[in-house]
Order: C-alpha cells, then sequence, then structure tokens
C-alpha cells in the first residue's frame, strides 16, 4: 500500500481543524509509516479515516494516540544510566529540591528507572518528578506500573547493569533485590511497581509541539529520550526553546543515545557525558 | 555512476560477507552507503568499531537528522530503525520491532527506495528470518537494482530464500560475485 504526500497533508490540515494537534511539523518517513499502520489495523482507506474523524471526535482521540511511537524500556541504554548516576547527578546532590521532568514519558518506565536510581543515590526524597506525554493512555499506564513480564526481561537485565554493577569498578557489587521496587510476578506474567513510587511523580497531559509548560517550576534535570527523532528539524528547534526557557542555569537535557541538538539552540548549550548543559 | 545510494541488509551468517564487502568499495566511492545489520541488543560500540577498522570509506553510526554525504557508511543503530528520510536526512525510530527486527532491513530498504528510486542499488546477504523480503520488494517497485546472496552460498539460508521465492530479484549472486560487483562501483 502507498500513501501519497497529498493524502498525508490533507489528514494533517483535517486533525488541525478539528483539533488543537498539530502534526504539520511531524518526520516525514515516520508519519507516513504510523498512517499506513493506521488504515492497515482499522480497516480504512485515506478517505474513510477522514470522514471518521470528523464525525467522530473520541475516534479522532484515538488516531491521535495511535500517531505516537510509545516503545520504551526500564533503563533503555544502561550507559546513560551509568553516566546519570556517576558523572551527572552528584553534582546535584546539594540542591535542596531537584525538580526532573520527564517529557515523552510514554508509560512511566523512565520515570520508574530514575526514581530507583534517585533512591540508591539517596535523592529521591529531595526530588520532585514531573512527567507529560501528549497520549492520555500511556500516562494512565505509567500511574498504574505494571508492565507484561514476558516481553520485557531484558527489564531485569537492565536493572542489574545499572543498579547491581558498577562498570566503572568491577570489584564493586549493589546487592539490591528487585522486590525493593518491583514485584516480579511470573504467573500473572508481570512487573509491578511498588506503591511509594507509583504515588511519587506528578503526570500531565501535554503537547510538546502547542503547549506550554504546565507545572510552575523551572527544571534542574530534563528528560526527552527519543521522542523529538519524530519531529522534523524547525519542530526540534521549537521544542529545545521550550525547554532552554524552563531549565535552570547548569541545568541538564538528556536525550536519546542517537539524538542531538543540531541548530541554533546547539549554541545555548554544552555537550558533556552524553548530556547537554545548559550554559 | 548508475547509482546514488546503496543499502545493504544483513543477518546472522553474514558478518564474513560484510567485511569482504566494506574492505573492497573504493575509496572514491561518490554515493552513500545504508548498512542495516541485525545484532545483539547490548553488543554496541564494538561492533561499530571493528566495522570502522575495516572499512575502506568512513564508517559512522548517524544521529537521528544525520546530514547524508557521499562516501560515508552509515551503520544503523542497534535497537532503532534507520530511515532515508530525504536524499539529505537520515532518520531514526523506535518504533516496534518489525518481523522481530529492529533495525529493520524491510524498513530501511524500502525507505531510501522511496527517495532513490531507479538509482538505488540494494544487497541481501545471509539471515535467519524474514526481513528483508519487503524490502527487495520496494525496490523492485521503485525501479531500483537488487542483489540477494544465492541461497546454496549463505551461512543461513532463510532470508535470501525467502526474498527470492516471494520477490524477482535482479540478481542471485554468490558473495565472490557480489564482490566484484561492488568492487566495480
Amino acid at each position: 500500500m502507498e500513501l501519497e504526500n497529498q493524502e498525508i497533508q490533507t489528514f494533517v490540515n483535517t486533525v488541525r481543524s478539528l483539533s488543537d494537534y498539530d502534526f504539520t511539523e511531524y518526520s516525514d518517513k515516520s508519519l507516513k509509516r504510523r498512517l499506513m499502520k493506521i488504515l492497515h489495523d482499522y480497516h480504512l482507506t485515506t478517505e474513510s479515516l477522514l470522514i471518521k474523524i470528523s464525525e467522530n471526535p473520541e475516534f479522532l482521540e484515538r488516531i491521535v494516540k495511535d500517531i505516537t511511537v510509545n516503545t520504551t524500556e526500564l533503563f533503555r541504554d544502561p550507559a546513560i544510566w551509568h553516566s546519570l548516576r556517576y558523572d551527572i547527578l552528584p553534582d546535584f546532590e546539594d540542591l535542596s529540591t531537584l525538580n526532573i521532568w520527564h517529557a515523552g514519558c510514554s508509560t512511566g518506565q523512565e520515570v520508574f528507572s530514575m526514581m530507583i536510581l534517585l533512591n540508591e543515590m539517596g535523592l529521591l526524597e529531595r526530588s520532585d518528578i514531573y512527567a507529560t506525554d501528549i497520549n492520555s493512555d500511556v500516562l494512565e499506564a505509567a500511574r498504574k506500573g505494571v508492565y507484561r513480564y514476558r516481553f520485557n526481561v531484558g527489564y531485569l537485565n537492565n536493572f542489574d547493569a545499572v543498579i547491581k554493577e558498577n562498570p566503572r569498578d568491577h570489584n564493586i557489587y549493589h546487592n539490591v533485590p528487585y522486590s525493593k521496587y518491583f514485584v516480579v510476578d511470573k504467573v500473572r506474567d508481570n512487573i509491578r511497581m511498588k506503591d511509594y513510587l507509583l504515588n511519587k511523580p506528578v503526570y500531565e497531559k501535554m503537547d510538546l509541539v502547542t503547549d506550554h509548560n504546565p507545572f510552575d517550576r523551572v527544571f534542574d534535570l530534563v528528560i526527552c529520550r527519543n521522542v523529538i527523532i519524530y519531529f522534523n528539524y524547525e519542530l526540534q528547534n521549537k521544542v529545545f526553546k521550550l525547554f532552554l526557557d524552563n531549565m535552570n542555569q547548569g541545568s541538564v537535557l538528556v536525550l536519546g543515545v542517537h539524538e542531538t541538538i543540531l541548530g541554533p539552540y546547539a549554541a545555548y548549550f554544552k555537550k558533556k557525558f552524553q548530556a547537554y548543559y545548559k550554559k | 555512476m548508475k547509482h546514488d545510494a546503496l543499502v545493504i541488509g544483513g543477518s546472522a551468517g553474514s558478518f564474513r560477507a560484510i567485511i569482504h564487502l566494506l574492505e573492497i568499495l573504493a575509496i572514491d566511492l561518490s554515493i552513500p552507503v545504508f548498512l542495516c545489520l541485525h545484532r545483539l541488543k547490548q553488543a554496541r560500540k564494538g561492533f561499530e568499531e571493528t566495522l570502522a577498522n575495516i572499512a575502506s570509506l568512513p564508517l559512522m553510526e548517524p544521529f537521528d537528522k544525520e546530514k547524508i554525504k557521499p562516501g560515508i557508511i552509515y551503520l544503523a543503530p542497534a535497537n532503532y530503525h534507520m530511515l532515508i528520510e530525504n536524499k539529505r536526512t537520515i532518520a531514526l525510530s523506535t518504533e516496534d520491532p518489525i518481523q522481530y527486527s529492529r533495525p529493520s532491513i524491510d524498513i530501511c530498504f524500502a525507505s531510501a527506495a522511496e527517495i532513490y528510486k531507479q538509482r538505488l542499488l540494494a544487497i541481501l546477504l545471509s539471515g535467519a528470518n524474514q526481513d528483508g523480503t519487503g524490502g527487495i520488494a520496494a525496490v523492485n517497485r521503485h525501479g531500483g537494482y537488487t542483489l540477494v546472496q544465492d541461497p546454496t552460498d549463505c551461512e543461513i539460508t532463510t532470508m535470501c530464500e525467502s526474498a527470492i521465492k516471494l520477490t524477482i530479484p535482479n540478481q542471485i549472486l554468490t558473495i565472490p560475485e557480489i564482490i566484484e560487483f561492488v568492487s566495480l562501483l
């Protein structure tokens, strides 16, 4: 099945006219792939999709959720979590409050990863954790903190790599049981986060493209991983500006391992330890 | 030059062939090369360095929105899909694996086919699943040129057998023949 650029354009315009969602500056290829998947999954043509979203606001909301990509893992890319633990976070140990924003938090795995790491460093109590996503379904999943076990055995390997092992000193081993943070229930096939981790973060629905910072805070740490890859260059710049305006001096922006700041906002950051420090 | 870009896909059993191919690419090659290989999620830096040391041309794992330059080999990063966004830009994606694969050869080939059309050369090598078949079909559909490794020459035949069964590649070649083809680029 092929989709013409004109059809994609019509879809984007229709969504924009019907709602506050704006996919104009999303990455072309990715948007096209997501749309093709939607047409396939719902057995629709472009025309029937446009009619259905025009007539049914709930269906439009569902399609918007389907457009966004929600893949995430506990401690995805252990190397960056090592860097947070040994290079980046120690500089923030003296702050009375550490304000952290997970922008595009999806189903919450990174939020839990961060809280677990902060707790191991003795920083969790002093941290205020905020998390946003465009998709209210994934926020609901984050609030519940229950993940499938069978497809996510890698979570435990990542936990071991980040929390138990120390790549900088192989003589050190922290024997931290999983049960300190979550319950692994193989019979019910799930991994369930502990209540004290569920109650800590403040979740808020937010579209990085159109909304302002919904929290009355300026942040010390902004985590936005594998989100901007779905945006084009112009939109990436807008999002960097949004972050910059809501970050303290010397605060840190953490992007995905293969994401980088290419445009004019690169000048406002200094790259160190796979992270961007606001100058 | 008949081609504006080269895409190579491979999985289990393709490593030796890849090494040969990277060694013999002309050092004045004036087109970009996109390399999409399945590999273990955690095996990261070592793999890139090994290939970079062998390759006749500079080899890198691109950042998202990396500018495409001729004479560079772009290796799809582990755990990401690599797409050709347009003639100037590479895009990465963390969408779900396709055919259990991320990076997916199908996604990489199909996105390159849409951009380079009949000016694309695609090579599919040994592998243990059916990823790549959809990619070869997409390149064919856009008029590009496709080479599939002869299954009798593959360490693991599944991937190329699938491609040959379901598509009509321009040529089915052994590794020495593919190397000869590529050395003339």
